[in-house]
Order: structure tokens, then C-alpha cells, then sequence
């Protein structure tokens, strides 16, 4: 069944959910000056990277990528689905362990972490033992709800804004590609997309329907890191560990009862992080089902769940937590790249195959 | 006396309804038997003795020659004429007392714009209300007798055009394997009889009493469900739009019936969330609010003994059982339990100290919410729905409100009734678009 437009939405949930956090301080504090260039490579590494992986994926009607990899024999699994499934499980440390000390700094200073941390996985969990369909259809209600609340506050948060700061507009330094906490940037970009290769068959769509989604997210990557700059300066803003919470803290609407719109923002973002790390989970739980055959979906999710729990008891502070972003990034790139361009090639393998065949 | 009569005479032994009285009808004598409970006996002689011959009559009935059979028919409220001759006896339909209302407005579902007529107990005049609105070929109607000991007449009603037909074959399935089971007696029976699961905190078989709003259903291809002796049209399955969305809304021009909807929605929101945002806001993440309103908000709160999520669930009680017992209450009562309510939320529970008058004032506007939305069974829902995130909220301040509702969410999109998601919107067949 075509649910092209679910998967779309999911997509824009999870990329805002992913940028407006930790992006913007790793893009300024990586160059600091023309931020776009570095947003723009990002972007369109990103486009190259989805419109690969979508071209690859449509060699194989209907299939997702656990079974294209097992139907090439146990060497390709062992090299992609393995790091994979490793890459998603830390994706979901990282994210559950961040995002809880995020919430724990921004508003809820009092809350001990541990309990931040169960909130969030154990609903994640709840949402990821459901079936496939009713995890997006989860995000097709969310949006409805949220994302009106979120739109209405990106775009009012350009109160404070002094466009001489974008000036200037060129540089040619292009330095900041060894830089770590670009690379870490890149958490946002990759792995976001991945599921696209999960989800078949029980969903399918369209390609130019998913590019849509793909567009759209656009401006939200120039504005989640344009908005800070703007409003402060480069300089200022280098010191924030959340710029653009920072932005969006010092707007001031009279005709509001609230002081601080950005909580309402930011915890409408956190929905959209949790949909995120139940989708993954659920990929995790798939790849974990693969090997383990025996093992209902169900006790997997909660297993894992509570393995990725564990871990992030064990993680002490957000400097550890960075370390992690900075541990994951080889393995990041490896499966970013990897994935895609690999499902590329066995996809034109295997239609070159039954030509010759044929 | 023969035999036969003999026999249903002993199967009707402690029954003082029962009569079986001999009777000359065109020149012969017979028995006439049945239940003056359920036959009008003398208006039914008046009719039979205007016969010239008793073959006449007897071309009218239906033979029944075993007991079984006979019993039956005099509990469905048939007479029987038994010739004293012969071992049988003929079954007629009667001039039948009368025990249905006649059709009567709507009492518990209000219509502003359209017909207000509503479903009675009878299933035939059930039936024939859809059909009488409903003048098409493509509508059929299936009735089956159900129940283990004792019968009772069910029909579904759909259109053959628009039924999903994977929803038609399962339901019917379910209803093959239920037949002689148990007994159907009330939605809970009818949730047992389709295989739907008992711990469901929404309503999975919409339940309406206007005949406009289950024509409307049909039309979308869903089914409808008669139960003889319920006064209410079953709708199968049950789906969110249910909540926001009355057929009756198209009377009102396009904008305005967008507006109306648009109302409920906000209903539902609003009932969900105020309660909650109220807990967080004074007892969480007060900084939130801009400091002029967090400090008169502090101040009405001043005096006030305990923490806010007692507080409110205090208030939340009472505000519970006062519409618990104004449904109870006769009518003519019912007006002092709402004065009673009214003085003890409004006045004197403010000024012994009790809670503050804030949340009175959220209390009022999260019940009026409450009662937007259509159907009661549904409003039901959203006020335990409303218990999870107050109850979160005062953990997890607003963090708590959203998860909530994500909550909410996930279990709405988990729901399913033979197949079709709670959230489909569009039940046409063929275009399922889903929202």
C-alpha cells in the first residue's frame, strides 16, 4: 500500500527533531564564518547519499534491506547488517543519554536523570513493539498536533535577528572538514534515512513523493544554525551549548501567557526525537530478529530497551556523552556510505544478471 | 383432549399467562392456545370467527406438528389453533399486544439541524427505518437468530457496494462462530460475540440512536448492527472521526461545518490537556508562565494545604461523581444535585482553603470541553485519557503533557477492528487515505 505521505512526515519529524539540538553548535563552532558552505556540503552530501540509497532500493521491488543483503549470501550481511545494526544500537545510547541530559538542563533541573531516561525509552519501547504501520501513523497524528506549535515558533524566531551578521558571505577556508565536531554534525544528516530500507514491504512509496520530504527539510538545516548567528553573532553564539534554544529563549511575545515558548517548542521537538529512537529501536529489534530467530519481537524491543538503559546509566556526564558522538563517527561514516552505495551495486548486479539472463 | 395439547399444556405448567381455551370457529370446535401476555386474545377471535370455513384459516397458519417448534412459536408470541381432532396445530399470527414505543425523538444524542426521530427496541422498525431512508437494491440486510438459551434476532445491515469486503467476511465469520455460544445481551456481549478485545479504553463498535447518522455509516460502507430488544444501531468498526465528525454537520453550510468540527477537535484538546497543565504549571515548571500570571496563580494557591496533583485529583472526584449521579437521578432531582455541585465547586470549597479558585475555573472549562465531543461512550474515553496526563504531569511537568499525548497517540494508531485502523478516516472503499 502506498503511504507515501506517512513516510514523509516521518521524515520531517525525525530531521527536525534531530537539527535543532546538538547541529547548530557543532556547524558554528566548526567555522566561523559563512556557516552555509559547510551546511550546503552537508545537504548535498545527503541528497547524493538518499537519492543512491532510493535508486538501489528500487532494483528490488518490495523488498527491505535485511532480505536483499541474506539473499546475497551471509559475507554481506556479516559486513553491512552487523555494523549496521551496532551503528543503530549506539545511535539509540547516544540519543536516549543526550537528549535526557538536554531535558534535564533546559527545564527539568530537579528530575533526577535516570527517571528522564525511563520516560523516554520505556515509551519509545512501547510505540516500537507496535506494528510497523502504527508507528507512522503515530507520526502522521503527532504532526497534526505538533507541528503547527513548531512552524509557528521558527518562524517568530526572528525577533532578535541583525542580518549584518551575515556578512561575510564567502570564505575560503575550508578547513572545517577535519574538524570533529563537523563530522559529528553529521549526526543529524545520516541515519535518519536509513529506515527507508526497513520498511518495505509493509509500506511502500514513491520516490519523487520521499524527495519532497528530502526538500523540505532544507531550510530548516540553514535556519537551525542562521537563526543563532543572527541573533547573537558568531562569537557569542560559539560559546552556547544549544544555540538555537538559546534564540528562541529570548523571544518575547506581549500577547502570550507564556514567558518561555521555546519549552513548548523544544518538548514538541522531544515527541518527534522519541518517534525517531522508536523507529530505530524497531530497526534494531528487525536486525536482532534476523540473527535470532527464536526471539518474539516483543521481548527483543524490551530486552534491547533495557540494555540500552543499562548502558546509559553507565555514562556519567555530557562530556562522556560527547566522547560517545565522537567514538561512533568512523562507524558512522561506514554505514552512511556504505549502505547506500552498496544496495546501489548489488542493484545494478543483479539487474545486469537478468539482462544477461534474460 | 389429544396428546399434543396435552404435552404443551404440561410445558407451560406455572405459566398463568397461558391459556388454551376451546372455542367454536366456523361451526368446529377447537383449542385456541397462547399467552394473553402476549396476544391480544378477544380482537383475534373477532378476526377468526368472521371466517366462513376452518380450511380458510388454516391456509393462513403454518402446520407444526412437534412440540419443540410449538413452544417456539407461542413465545414468539404466536396463537395456535389445534383442532381437537387432530394431532397438530396451526400457527397464526395474532392481533399482538401491544409492548414497543412508538417512535420517539431522540433522548440521549441531540440533533440542532435535522431529523430527530431515534431507533426503538423493535428490530423490524429498526430495519425499516434504514430502508425507509434508504430506498436501494444495493442495501442488504442478513438477520440471525443468536444466543444459547435464550434466542435473540440480530441483523447486519450494509451496503453492498461500499462494504469492505474483508470487513463483511469477518464480521459474518465471527458471527457463524459465536451462534449458539453464549447469550447477547449487551455491547459487552456483542464486543465477546465479534472476537474484539475486552480491555479497549475506546469504543471499537460506535453506538448511535438516529437513524440519519447509521445511514450515513452504511453509505461509507461500514456495517451496522441491530440487536432486537437495544435500542441502538451499532456501527462497525469504530474509528476516531467518530469522536469529532456527526453526519448532521452537513446541514450547516461548508464554513460553518468546518468551524463546528474544528470546535470539537479543540473540545478534545482542551479536556485532555488543561487539567494536566494546570498540575505542571503550579507544581512543576512554573517559570513557563509569564511572572505576573505565575505569581497571581501562586497567590490563589496560597493557604492551600496540599501539593497540586491531590488537589486536583480531589476536585476531579467530585466533579466525576456529580455527573455519575446526575445520570442516576430522576429528572425531577437531578436539578438539586447540580445546584448542590455547583455551590460546594464554586463557593465553598474556594473559601475554606480547600483548592484554589483557579483551578475551579480550569475544572469548568476542561468539563464543558469534555461534553463537545459526540457520543458519550466516546467522551467517556477522553475523561480517563485525561487521568494519564495529569498524572504524568505531575512527574514530568510539560515534558509529561506531550508524552502523554504521545502516548495517547501510539495507542489510538495501535488500535484495530477487523483490520481497519481507529484512524482511518475515509472509509470509502477502494480509497482508504488514512489521517
Amino acid at each position: 500500500m502506498d503511504k507515501s505521505w506517512q513516510i514523509v512526515v516521518m521524515y520531517i519529524l525525525t530531521h527536525l527533531g534531530l537539527l535543532f539540538f546538538l547541529y547548530p553548535a557543532n556547524i558554528i563552532e566548526s567555522s566561523s564564518e559563512a556557516q552555509w558552505i559547510p551546511i550546503v556540503i552537508g545537504v548535498i552530501l545527503h541528497f547524493v547519499i538518499v537519492l543512491i540509497y532510493l535508486k538501489g532500493l528500487s532494483y528490488f521491488k518490495n523488498k527491505n534491506i535485511i532480505d536483499i543483503y541474506s539473499s546475497f549470501g551471509k559475507l554481506w550481511t556479516i559486513l553491512l547488517l552487523i555494523p549496521t545494526g551496532l551503528y543503530l544500537l549506539m545511535i539509540n545510547i547516544i540519543m536516549v543519554r543526550a537528549y535526557s541530559e538536554i531535558i534535564n538542563i533546559i527545564f527539568l533541573t530537579k528530575t533526577p536523570l535516570w527517571a528522564v531516561m525511563l520516560l523516554i525509552l520505556s515509551i519509545s519501547c512501547y510505540l516500537s513493539m507496535q506494528e510497523l504501520s502504527a508507528i507512522f501513523k503515530t507520526g502522521f497524528l503527532l504532526s497534526f498536533l505538533f507541528l503547527p506549535l513548531v512552524l509557528f515558533v521558527i518562524a517568530i524566531s526572528f525577533q532578535n535577528v541583525d542580518w549584518r551578521y551575515v556578512i561575510p558571505i564567502w570564505s575560503s577556508d575550508f578547513s572545517f572538514i577535519k574538524k570533529q565536531s563537523y563530522l559529528n554534525s553529521y549526526f543529524a544528516i545520516g541515519g535518519g534515512f536509513l529506515f527507508l530500507g526497513f520498511i518495505q514491504p509493509v509500506l511502500s512509496f514513491r520516490n519523487t513523493r520521499i524527495l519532497i520530504g528530502l526538500a523540505a527539510i532544507v531550510p530548516a538545516y540553514l535556519l537551525s544554525v542562521y537563526v543563532p548567528v543572527l541573533t547573537f553573532g558568531q562569537a557569542t553564539a560559539e560559546t552556547f551549548i544549544f544555540p538555537y534554544v538559546a534564540a528562541v529563549d529570548g523571544i518575547n511575545i506581549s500577547w502570550l501567557m507564556f514567558d518561555r515558548i521555546t519549552m513548548f517548542f523544544l518538548l514538541c521537538l522531544i515527541t518527534f526525537i522519541m518517534l525517531f529512537i522508536a523507529l530505530v529501536l524497531w530497526k534494531t529489534v528487525r536486525i536482532t530478529k534476523y540473527y535470532i530467530p527464536i526471539l518474539s519481537e516483543k521481548w527483543a524491543a524490551i530486552g534491547l530497551a533495557f540494555f540500552i538503559y543499562c548502558i546509559c546509566l553507565r555514562i556519567p556526564n555530557w562530556s562522556d556523552a560527547e566522547r560517545l558522538f565522537q567514538i561512533n563517527t568512523p562507524l558512522r561514516f561506514y554505514v552512511i556510505l556504505f549502505v547506500p552505495l552498496s544496495i546501489f551495486g548489488l542493484g545494478l548486479w543483479k539487474k545486469r544478471k537478468e539482462g544477461v539472463n534474460g | 383432549m389429544n396428546s399434543f395439547i396435552g404435552k404443551i399444556k404440561d410445558a407451560f405448567q406455572g405459566n398463568d399467562d397461558f391459556f388454551c381455551k376451546k372455542q367454536i370457529i366456523c361451526g368446529e370446535s377447537v383449542f385456541v392456545i397462547g399467552l394473553d401476555s402476549l396476544v391480544e386474545l378477544d380482537k383475534t377471535l373477532g378476526e377468526l370467527k368472521e371466517y366462513k370455513v376452518i380450511e380458510e384459516i388454516e391456509q393462513h397458519g403454518e402446520e407444526l406438528a412437534d412440540i419443540e417448534t410449538a413452544e417456539a412459536s407461542l413465545l414468539e408470541g404466536k396463537l395456535l389453533l389445534a383442532r381437537t381432532n387432530k394431532d397438530l396445530a396451526i400457527s397464526l399470527v395474532p392481533a399482538p399486544v401491544s409492548l414497543n414505543r412508538s417512535i420517539e425523538s431522540s433522548s440521549n444524542e441531540n440533533v440542532v439541524l435535522g431529523s430527530p426521530i431515534s431507533f426503538n427496541e423493535d428490530i423490524k422498525l429498526n430495519i425499516g427505518l434504514v430502508r425507509k431512508n434508504m430506498k436501494s437494491q444495493h442495501l442488504k440486510v442478513k438477520t440471525y437468530e443468536m444466543g444459547k438459551q435464550y434466542k435473540k434476532e440480530i441483523a447486519l445491515l450494509y451496503n453492498q457496494e461500499m462494504v469492505h469486503s474483508e470487513l463483511l467476511s469477518k464480521i459474518q465469520d465471527q458471527i457463524a462462530k459465536f451462534m449458539n455460544q453464549a447469550e447477547l445481551e449487551c455491547i459487552q456481549d456483542a464486543y465477546k460475540m465479534l472476537g474484539l478485545k475486552k480491555w479497549s479504553f475506546v469504543t471499537q463498535i460506535n453506538t448511535t440512536e438516529i437513524p440519519d447518522e447509521a445511514l450515513r455509516a452504511i453509505g461509507k460502507g461500514r456495517v451496522v448492527l441491530f440487536i432486537d430488544r437495544l435500542s441502538l444501531a451499532l456501527i462497525l468498526p469504530g474509528v476516531l472521526r467518530d469522536m469529532i465528525f456527526l453526519y448532521n454537520d452537513h446541514n450547516y453550510p461548508y464554513p460553518l461545518m468546518l468551524s463546528v468540527r474544528l470546535l470539537r477537535i479543540m473540545g478534545i484538546l482542551l479536556a485532555l490537556i488543561i487539567p494536566g497543565l494546570y498540575v505542571a504549571l503550579v507544581a512543576v515548571n512554573p517559570e513557563v508562565l509569564r511572572i505576573e500570571i505565575a505569581l497571581s496563580v501562586a497567590q490563589s494557591r496560597e493557604g492551600v494545604p496540599y501539593p497540586a496533583i491531590i488537589e486536583i485529583l480531589i476536585m476531579l472526584l467530585i466533579l466525576e461523581l456529580i455527573l455519575e449521579a446526575s445520570i442516576r437521578l430522576p429528572s425531577s432531582i437531578g436539578p438539586t444535585i447540580t445546584m448542590v455541585g455547583g455551590i460546594i465547586l464554586g463557593q465553598a470549597v474556594v473559601e475554606a482553603k480547600l483548592v484554589s479558585n483557579l483551578l475551579i475555573i480550569i475544572l469548568a472549562a476542561a468539563t464543558i470541553a469534555n461534553s463537545t465531543i459526540v457520543g458519550f461512550q466516546n467522551s467517556i474515553s477522553i475523561r480517563i485519557f485525561k487521568y494519564l496526563i495529569v498524572f504524568l504531569a505531575s512527574l514530568y511537568g510539560i515534558l509529561g503533557i506531550l508524552v502523554g499525548l504521545f502516548i495517547i497517540c501510539t495507542y489510538l494508531a495501535s488500535i484495530e477492528t477487523f483490520g481497519i485502523p481507529y484512524l482511518y478516516f475515509n472509509l470509502n472503499k477502494g480509497e482508504k487515505s488514512s489521517g
